[in-house]
């Protein structure tokens, strides 16, 4: 059973963080192995995600898709339907309620495209508790929708103008809030990133994608799928559905963000080029420079704009278990339109990732075949962006 | 002995409170940089602090941010900044602590961090973002580390870090990072106090210390106090007038130093 006792996934995970934090985390731990097995929270957060979040969300045949390709059948798992349209919400509503019951009175997020921080947002607004977000300034500017949403929702949004401007500067405030805050705020991290126990934690929230996809299949088809995919940035949604099906018989495919080409500061492929490291407290690969400073990075998708990778990802590269390969901008732009115009879906950037390795690999798989796409957000937010963007 | 431990043992002895400066390496520039370890030297600076560059220096304010990211656009790390710290050895005679993010030195590769250490003939190390937990990645190679204990840390990892033997134990005094505002006077006395109870290491009090006040009130209940980002806005603010600047640290340095003798 991974992580363990110290919060490690083999070499990977840990805490890397101020000593004033400890505590903090020490007590969050606690609090969560307590409340993980207690009926009450438990019965509260599953009546959330079916009656608020809107769970299960469905499991579809993209039955245009297939015969385009012509070869395994696809299935999307449409997390993209969750209320505030991603699979964020999953875990912002299961750490939201984890403070509650903590007594805590004030959240925190950092947020890259800005579906955590909505997702946090709404979280906290449901919950009535407070709310202060923190967003890269040029994240900020392509994804200003997902601002204005946040603050009519109640939030507070500080847009973070140093360094690269994106998840890892507003992660670092962020980060810098919560040493100062815990004792009446809880940091929600959006991803399985950061000091133990929020890889294991936020894995676990966000586990429920898997273990429905499990039950559906079978509904579906009576097997397993073949092949699951999912975009990976930080990587929570991939976590969440490949986690139930570690130990069977399915192959996992993560797919990074290849951004403009596998030069330095042109990608976000951390598991591809990225260097043992530490990052936002956690031992992971971490995409650096040869002195060890973080390299800046590049995606057309905010959400996967991101220097680090969750530890147990790291863990799950090195063992052979999960297979992590990536895709361009130009490539995730193509499956964005396609499955737009073929299944009437938009997906969201990062979404289209997971779409654009599929479309490699589907044609070459037999009809017997089945393999599922997770569909983790939708792609209302990323929609002015794509128009401004001239080639397409 | 080393003269690390001499020094803060000594002060202890005879209940001065002792002066840690910190100071990042290579700004304004690696000239003046140079003359203000040199103004800190002759103002009865006890300890330096010098800080390595790291582009996310989480457990920093504002100000020294600033800082780290000065020297990683001027593509300044780690190994530049521990030449530099050799050239400051041979400039300076006061005690030398090096002072740096994790990852750059686990990119280093930690052997080869100890062999820069030893060459340096810096004394001790301290890793902002490395838990008690963790001090063994760098103690098991024989490294000499300084523990940081937080107004948030219970008494169980007082006595880990006590465990360590370190030259000294780093108190924090905020909840929060670098440059933040201290904690009620009463509070932090009561904190040190129960650090006290728990070892009998030499105590440096740092983040947030802004004023020889501070010094004043803190006297026989830490040993040292760290100054940081006052240092480093006294920089930022001379920098136009280069010429002024060594002496306006050497000055402020005294003032600190004056306000924590023994009577």
């Amino acid at each position: 059973m991974y992580p363990d006792r110290k919060g490690y996934f083999g070499r990977y995970g840990g805490r890397f963080v101020p000593e004033t934090l400890i505590p903090a985390l020490e007590q969050m731990e606690k609090s969560y192995l307590e409340l993980k097995e207690d009926e009450k929270f438990n019965v509260e957060l599953n009546d959330i995600l079916k009656n608020y979040v809107g769970r299960p969300s469905p499991l579809y045949f993209a039955e245009r898709l297939t015969s385009f390709l012509g070869g395994a059948k696809i299935f999307l798992k449409r997390e993209d339907l969750n209320h505030t349209g991603s699979h964020k919400i999953n875990n912002t509503m299961g750490q939201a309620l984890l403070a509650k019951y903590m007594g805590k009175e004030r959240l925190i997020a950092e947020t890259g495209a800005g579906q955590h921080g909505v997702a946090t947002a709404t979280a906290a607004a449901v919950l009535g508790l407070k709310c202060t977000v923190y967003m890269g300034a040029k994240d900020a500017e392509r994804q200003r929708l997902n601002v204005f949403r946040m603050k009519m929702l109640g939030a507070e949004v500080v847009e973070v103008k140093k360094g690269s401007q994106t998840l890892k500067d507003a992660s670092n405030e962020a980060f810098r809030d919560f040493i100062r805050s815990f004792e009446c705020s809880h940091m929600v991290i959006g991803s399985v990133v950061g000091p133990h126990p929020y890889p294991m934690m936020v894995r676990d929230f966000q586990s429920v994608i898997g273990k429905e996809v499990k039950t559906q299949f079978k509904e579906l088809t009576g097997k397993m799928p073949d092949y699951i995919l999912a975009c990976v940035g930080g990587g929570s949604n991939a976590m969440g559905i490949f986690y139930p099906f570690l130990d069977d018989a399915v192959k996992l495919i993560g797919v990074e963000a290849g951004g403009i080409s596998l030069e330095p500061g042109k990608h976000c492929a951390t598991l591809s080029s990225g260097k043992e490291g530490v990052l936002h407290g956690a031992l992971s690969r971490v995409l650096q420079d040869e002195k060890g400073q973080i390299s800046p990075t590049h995606s057309v998708s905010a959400g996967l704009d991101y220097p680090g990778v969750g530890p147990e990802h790291a863990f799950l590269k090195e063992t052979g278990r999960v297979n992590y390969v990536n895709v361009s901008d130009k490539e995730a732009l193509y499956a964005f339109h396609l499955l737009s115009r073929l299944e009437g879906i938009i997906p969201a950037l990062e979404s289209a990732h997971a779409v654009a390795y599929t479309l490699k690999i589907a044609p070459g798989l037999s009809e017997e075949e089945c393999l599922v796409i997770n569909l983790s957000g939708r792609g209302d937010k990323d929609v002015e962006q794509v128009a401004g963007l001239k080639e397409v | 002995m080393s003269q690390l431990r001499e020094r803060l043992n000594g002060l202890k002895k005879s209940g001065e409170m002792g002066v840690i400066a910190f100071i990042m390496s290579f700004l304004p520039d690696k000239k003046l940089c140079l003359e203000c370890i040199k103004a800190l030297e002759q103002g009865g600076c006890d300890v330096l602090e010098l800080g390595m560059p790291f582009s996310d220096p989480l457990a920093d304010g504002e100000m020294i941010e600033k800082f780290h990211h000065r020297c990683v656009e001027k593509g300044l790390s780690l190994k530049e900044g521990m030449e530099f710290a050799f050239e400051v050895r041979k400039t300076v005679s006061m005690p030398l602590v090096i002072f740096t993010y994790f990852n750059p030195v686990y990119n280093m590769g930690i052997p080869e961090f100890r062999q820069a250490l030893e060459h340096t003939g810096a004394e001790a190390v301290i890793v902002p973002d490395l838990p008690l937990e963790e001090l063994t990645r760098l103690t098991e190679y024989g490294l000499d580390v300084i523990p940081m204990i937080a107004p948030s840390s219970p008494q169980e990892r007082i006595k880990e870090a006590d465990k360590l033997n370190p030259a000294f134990i780093y108190c924090v005094s905020v909840r929060g990072t670098t440059g933040m505002q201290v904690l009620p006077e009463e509070e932090i006395k009561d904190y040190l106090l129960q650090v006290k109870s728990s070892t009998s290491s030499p105590l440096a009090l740092g983040f947030g210390i802004s004023s020889p006040e501070q010094v004043r009130v803190f006297k026989g209940y830490a040993d040292a106090v760290v100054i940081g980002s006052l240092l480093a806005s006294i920089i930022e603010e001379y920098e136009a007038k280069p010429e002024l600047l060594p002496g306006e640290i050497e000055r402020t340095i005294r003032n600190f130093k004056k306000a924590g003798l023994s009577f």
